[in-house]
């Protein structure tokens, strides 16, 4: 920031003002935990923020009998605390609860969590991915819906002229499981992450994050598993199956190299069956 | 910019930089040293004070965000010649302090955790020390004596609400 | 009176309730508005030559006070050899080096300037492996290192070994020529660990009638002291070094970095200037303990003797010799220990790299080559078909037996050790259920360490209110020496209570020279001038009340705070009163002790180069642990933790327990999470708490330990130092465990879930070191 200039800090109380200060410029701020660590990866901070904390629509999780609507501005904490118990939802809410470190969780935003571009660990991107999320955008031409995967795809280019605003799910889920691979117990990014869930129609749907640059569903070993009988659910099959149509390029970190994020797929995927099957939703198989 | 919020109870007004990590604008300009800046990444949690009632790295706390809301820093957890917080007592007779850097902000986070569960278990008190590093002391007898401050609050009866700060 | 029951016992911390309160200040802390802030100017390239370096536009910019190069401070430090310069002159030898300071009023204004400064560096090839730096073709990182002054004779040097020590007893070729041994060799590397104080290196200095007075987070105020003299050409005592608390050490503080610097600045400007590293400087300048390469060779026969061995170490002392030429020393004991061998030698080399410097770290030398030995006695037990419990027990240092320098070890205290690990494990039980399905592996392992003497003084004034004030130049950096051991020590022997003990933080005006807060060597070394200026203050106490009760001072002892005639409890005057006739008819009531190495002998011609030639006090332990290893992933679990250390004898059982889990849990991190890499421009790639992995709290378990009591030592009441030995063999016991779990050869440090699944699936290469020739005299500089 040039010196004597004065940073612009705009607390929104509506997404349209929140929108205005975005069009003037400002970049949003949510919980700040990435954001304010840019100095220390050599990125100045912004000479305008708006903060959405003070949007009551943005910061509320609304739970219905067939969809939820979570707002961007809600914490780890605070989705997890409300989505607790839903049934089909305990991958989403162990992804919300065993993310970071407690305190960041109680600040940390869902929307900043998928809007950290660059971010590759984000728990929640393939935990969304398998509720099959639609994401809700403010854009500078009106509101936009769009896919989860979609969204994680082209949020470079959509976050310049948009603020993430709610994040809707259907209830569709009858369980879901999310495995996350830090190298300690906990504390550090997960070096990979296999997010499962079931349907109505008893289909697996199956998303890996952290494995490459971008959280995506593993297409091809949910299509493996439909083409096998529903009652399939095994977990040393399906680990089978894992390991047959691994079409992952492990991203090289300082942490891990790709050969190990690509290599911990199978057993994480056998973990996440098996985390499957101790649900009750699943009590079926 | 002017952000206006409760430090410890009193009034502060600051007129600075919304962008300002909160713990900067303590230890800098309040001299309030006690919460230390250790990574500045929210990884250590040595830098933990209340917002809110609710602990929180104020590394990582734009002092913009804070405009409005209660701030309560280690020294406003017993300030002046008031008792110690019981898990401050805990710490102390279990000699479980080392070189200290890390122990207030333990102290915070984890006296907002006991307030918040009094039948945690050792496994639950160890997930709550994700955020809190330390590299002197080996983690345990701080674990023991957190359960020890649970065991005899419980006993003390005051299990109802919990354990007051 | 009954010394030891008055100086024993679990005496809780005088420091900790501030500390739990936020109000202790660290030197961090004390940062004041009036103060003028420093940032240095590092380099951004490994290796080259400063071209061009022009500061004056920087000292036009707002509020700078002054700008410093190597040009205003000329001289060279180190430890063995002068070799490092307080900011680079000339030349640049690794990524992050120090080339200038500015001085602002704020630090805001200090960096924006230092935008400002011209620097133009012709980029030099850099030397980053100690591989690279022993080609023979390979640039010298000092090209004039047969000018350096050096401080201690006696080390070889050549071109990018900075030092080499080597020990060498009996006829090593004939017992590797005997036709009835096998011979099994071994290749160990192992990386840097990164101390990361809480506390980062920090300095406030000023200038204080033609003096400098440094305020600073230290292990060593008298090296800071001397070095500040050195580097700014003044006489050292024109500095005055004084330690507030300090947030943590383990050695990263055992060496001057900064602190010259605020003082020069303080010169320069006549303000008070702080100087305070960000985590991201601590952590790429740290002082890593080094990383390390090692083969080692034995002879052994089918009994399981170990007729003859020899090693040669490598050890990364990275741009500047520093520690790690005082530690080529560590080998003969650390490498060279545990075992009775019969014809051994043993060479271990500090190397040149343009890296960052390497430093001290607890128990520094003896944590990887402990490893290394122990993993190596493993695959010989393996290779001949031994019982690796037997084999040690059969094989560890006893009464009588020679270390590798030829020291006469005394007492057999390993064996008993042994002993009792098994009798603890009988006591815990073992942790095999917890595996749960995982690979399971348990590995017992010795380790020897020493007490790090040395010159320490003491001052005890006994005040008339019945308080004795100890006044010593020893640091609290959170071991709890200064607050529980050496307040126990006087208290045990003044008959006070400990507190009415105040003691003294480190001052240089005020004490007398000591070498520092290290090598577990306070309690011992401090403690030991302690008592000896408690037996002055005793016999002009006892003196005076002699005279005052009319009694012979023979009759009269010290308890409670009263002058007591011996069998009369209750009898004589309080020590107030003493004190006050004292200081009215002889004066105030004082004393004064010292203490140094005794020096123990090694075998004549059996160590070159070294700065020990035997210990005056070995420390041993004994760690087992139980890990269960997960297949899929490379995960270790620590299941169970065991040690049995000795410790001569304990003062405060307590606080040794609170250093055991501690220094364990380090030793955890090195074992199995803490890994520093360099980048291909020479930079410690982790240098923030994202990518440095400290071991959190659930990544530990409560480390069940056996305090071993009785083996001998010159320490004040027969204690060793408890601190620093707890870390010595963790990577080893965590490393065998692993090993014997995963049924493959462990030969690298840290066993990190990546590297295990490796390992797992054959695809870690095994160490190959090209740059160790395979005749053992190859690697020496004869
Ligand atoms: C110590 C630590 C550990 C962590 N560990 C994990 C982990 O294990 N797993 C994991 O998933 N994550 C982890 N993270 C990352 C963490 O999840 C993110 O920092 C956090 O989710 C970002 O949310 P925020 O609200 O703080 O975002 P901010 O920092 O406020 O913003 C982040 C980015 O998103 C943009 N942004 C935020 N909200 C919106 C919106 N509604 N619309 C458009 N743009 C927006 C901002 O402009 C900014 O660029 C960790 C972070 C820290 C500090
Ligand atoms: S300093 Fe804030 S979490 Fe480390
Ligand atoms: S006591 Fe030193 S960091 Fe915890």
């Amino acid at each position: 920031m040039a010196p004597g200039v004065e940073r612009s800090f705009t607390a929104a109380s509506t997404i349209e003002e929140a929108l205005a200060a975005r069009r003037q410029g400002a970049s949003v701020l949510a919980g700040g935990t990435w954001m304010m660590r840019d100095p220390r990866r050599g990125v100045d901070l912004p000479e305008a923020v708006v903060a959405l904390h003070r949007i009551p629509a943005l910061s509320k999780v609304e739970v219905e009998p067939d969809h939820v609507v979570i707002g961007a501005a809600v914490t780890h904490a605070a989705l997890g605390r409300a989505l607790r118990g839903s049934a089909g939802f305990e991958g989403l809410v162990a992804a919300a609860e065993g993310a970071a470190n407690p305190g960041i969780r109680r600040v940390a935003t869902v929307g900043g969590n998928l809007c950290a571009l660059d971010f590759a660990a984000a728990d929640l991107a393939p935990a969304l991915l398998v509720c099959e999320a639609t994401v809700e955008l403010q854009t500078f031409e009106g509101p936009r819906l769009l896919g989860i995967s979609d969204f994680l795809k082209d949020r470079h280019a959509l976050l310049t002229e948009a603020i993430v605003t709610r994040i809707h799910l259907r209830r569709d889920l009858i369980a879901s499981a999310h495995i996350r691979l830090p190298l300690r117990q906990a504390g550090d990014y997960p070096v990979a992450i296999v997010s499962l869930a079931v349907d109505r129609n008893k289909r697996c749907r199956i998303a890996v994050g952290s494995v490459e640059p971008v959280a995506r569903r593993w297409t091809a070993l949910e299509q493996a598993m439909a083409a096998g009988p529903a009652s399939a659910l095994d977990p040393q099959r399906v680990a089978e199956l894992a390991l047959e149509h691994n079409d992952f390029q492990g991203r090289d970190g300082k942490e891990a190299d790709g050969w190990y994020r690509r290599q911990v797929l199978p057993p994480l995927v056998k973990r996440g069956v098996a985390a499957l099957l101790s649900t009750e939703g699943v009590a079926w198989l | 910019m002017v952000v206006t919020f409760q430090l410890n109870g009193e009034d502060c007004r600051l007129d600075g930089d919304p962008m300002t990590p909160l713990v900067d604008i303590l230890r800098q300009e309040r001299f309030l040293t006690g919460t230390k800046a250790v990574c500045r990444e929210g990884f250590c949690g040595a830098c933990m004070v209340h917002v809110d009632d609710e602990a929180v790295p104020s590394c990582l706390k734009p002092i913009g965000l804070v405009q409005g809301c209660a701030v309560t820093t280690i020294e406003g957890l017993s300030s002046g010649n008031q008792a110690l917080h019981p898990l401050q007592a805990n710490f102390e007779a279990a000699d479980a302090v080392q070189c200290g850097m890390c122990f207030p902000g333990m102290v915070m986070s984890l006296s907002a955790f006991v307030r918040d569960n009094p039948h945690a278990s050792r496994p639950e008190i160890k997930a709550a020390m994700v955020g809190n590093i330390c590299r002197c002391t080996g983690y345990e007898r701080i674990v023991d004596a957190v359960a020890d401050c649970l065991d005899q609050a419980r006993k003390a009866g005051q299990l109802a609400g919990g354990i007051h700060v | 009176m009954s010394e030891l029951s008055a100086t024993v016992m679990n005496l809780p911390r005088r420091d900790a309730r501030d500390k739990l309160r936020g109000r202790t200040k660290y030197t961090n802390d004390r940062a004041r508005p009036d103060m003028l802030h420093a940032v240095l100017l590092r380099s951004t390239v490994p290796a080259g030559r400063i071209r061009k370096l022009d500061v004056s536009a920087a000292l036009r910019c707002p509020g700078v006070r002054a700008v410093a190069t190597g040009a205003d401070a000329p001289g060279l430090y180190g430890i063995g050899i002068a070799d490092h310069p307080l900011l680079a002159i000339d030349t640049i030898r690794y990524h992050g080096e120090p080339i200038a300071v500015i001085a602002a009023e704020t630090e805001k204004q200090a960096r924006a300037a230092l935008a400002a400064i011209v620097l133009e560096i012709e980029p030099l090839a850099p030397v980053f492996t100690m591989a690279d730096a022993l080609q023979p073709a390979a640039r010298l990182v000092h090209e004039g290192w047969r000018g350096y002054e050096v401080i201690t004779e006696g080390g070889a040097r050549a071109g990018n070994i900075a030092w080499e020590a080597k020990s060498s007893r009996g006829d090593v070729d004939a017992a590797f020529a005997r036709p009835d041994i096998r011979i099994v060799e071994s290749s160990f590397t192992v990386g840097r660990q990164s101390h990361v104080p809480f506390e980062p290196r920090v300095a406030i200095g000023s200038w204080e009638d033609g003096r400098a007075h440094i305020q600073t987070s230290t292990q060593v105020p008298w090296t800071v002291r001397n070095v500040t003299g050195k580097v700014m050409q003044l006489p050292p005592g024109r500095v005055r070094v004084t330690v507030p608390p300090v947030g943590g050490g383990f050695g990263l503080k055992f060496d001057a970095s900064i602190e010259p610097i605020t003082a020069l600045l303080a010169r320069m400007t006549g303000r008070t200037v702080v100087l305070e590293n960000t985590r991201q400087e601590e952590m790429a300048t740290c002082l890593c303990r080094e990383n390390a390469e090692i083969r080692i060779r034995s002879a052994v026969t089918a009994e399981g003797y170990i007729a003859g061995r020899e090693a040669v170490v490598l050890m990364d002392c990275g741009a500047y010799g520093g520690e790690q030429v005082f530690l080529t020393t560590m080998t003969a004991h650390t490498l060279g220990g545990n075992y009775k061998v019969g014809a051994t030698r043993l060479v271990s080399r500090a190397v040149y790299t343009n890296t960052p410097p390497n430093g001290a770290f607890r128990a520094c030398n003896g944590v990887y080559n402990t490893f290394a030995l122990e993993r190596h006695t493993d695959e010989i037990c393996e290779a001949l078909g031994f019982d690796p419990m037997e084999f040690r027990k059969k094989n560890v240092l006893g009464d009588g037996d020679l270390g590798a320098t030829g020291q006469v070890f005394e007492a057999d205290v390993l064996g008993p050790m042994l002993d009792r690990m098994e009798t603890l494990r009988a006591s815990t039980g073992t942790s095999e259920a917890k595996a749960d399905g995982r690979l399971y592996g348990i590995a017992t392992t010795v380790g020897t360490w020493f007490v790090f003497v040395g010159p320490s003084a003491a001052t005890v004034n006994l005040n008339a209110d019945g308080s004795a004030t100890l006044v010593t130049s020893g640091v609290e950096i959170g071991s709890g020496t200064m607050v529980q051991s050496l307040p126990q020590i006087v208290a045990g022997q003044l008959g006070l209570a400990p507190d009415q003990v105040i003691v003294r933080e480190a001052d240089t005006d005020a004490a007398g020279l000591d070498v520092g807060v290290g090598g577990g060597r306070t309690t011992v070394s401090i403690g030991a001038a302690s008592v000896a200026a408690c037996a002055e203050v005793r016999e002009k106490l006892l003196r005076t009340a002699g005279e005052m009760l009319q009694t012979r001072p023979e009759d009269l002892l010290l308890r409670d705070g009263r002058v007591e005639i011996t069998g009369r409890p209750g009898s004589g005057m309080s020590i107030p009163a003493v004190v006050a006739h004292a200081q009215a008819t002889t004066g105030p009531i004082t004393g004064s002790g010292a203490f140094t190495a005794k020096n123990t002998p090694a075998m004549s011609g059996c160590a070159m180069g070294h700065f020990i030639d035997a210990l005056d006090i070995p420390v041993f332990v004994v760690h087992e642990a139980e890990v269960a290893v997960d297949a899929d992933t490379g995960h270790v679990e620590v299941l169970a933790y065991r040690v049995v250390q000795d410790v001569g004898r304990v003062l405060n059982p307590r606080a040794v327990m609170g250093q055991i889990q501690g220094g364990v849990v380090q030793g955890l991190g090195y074992a199995l999470h803490e890994e520093v890499t360099i980048t291909a421009d020479g930079r410690i790639a982790q240098d923030d708490f994202e990518t440095y992995r400290l071991p959190l709290a659930q990544d530990v378990v409560p480390v069940a330990a056996d305090l071993y009591e009785g083996a001998p030592s010159m320490g004040p009441l027969g204690t060793k130092g408890a601190g620093e030995v707890p870390i010595l063999a963790v990577g080893a016991a965590i490393g065998c465990a692993v090993a014997r779990a995963i049924g493959k050869p462990v030969r690298q440090l840290p066993l990190t879930p990546p590297r295990v699944l490796r390992l797992l699936h054959e695809r870690e290469p095994p160490p190959e070191f090209p740059h160790i020739a395979p005749g053992w005299a190859s690697n020496t500089l004869g």
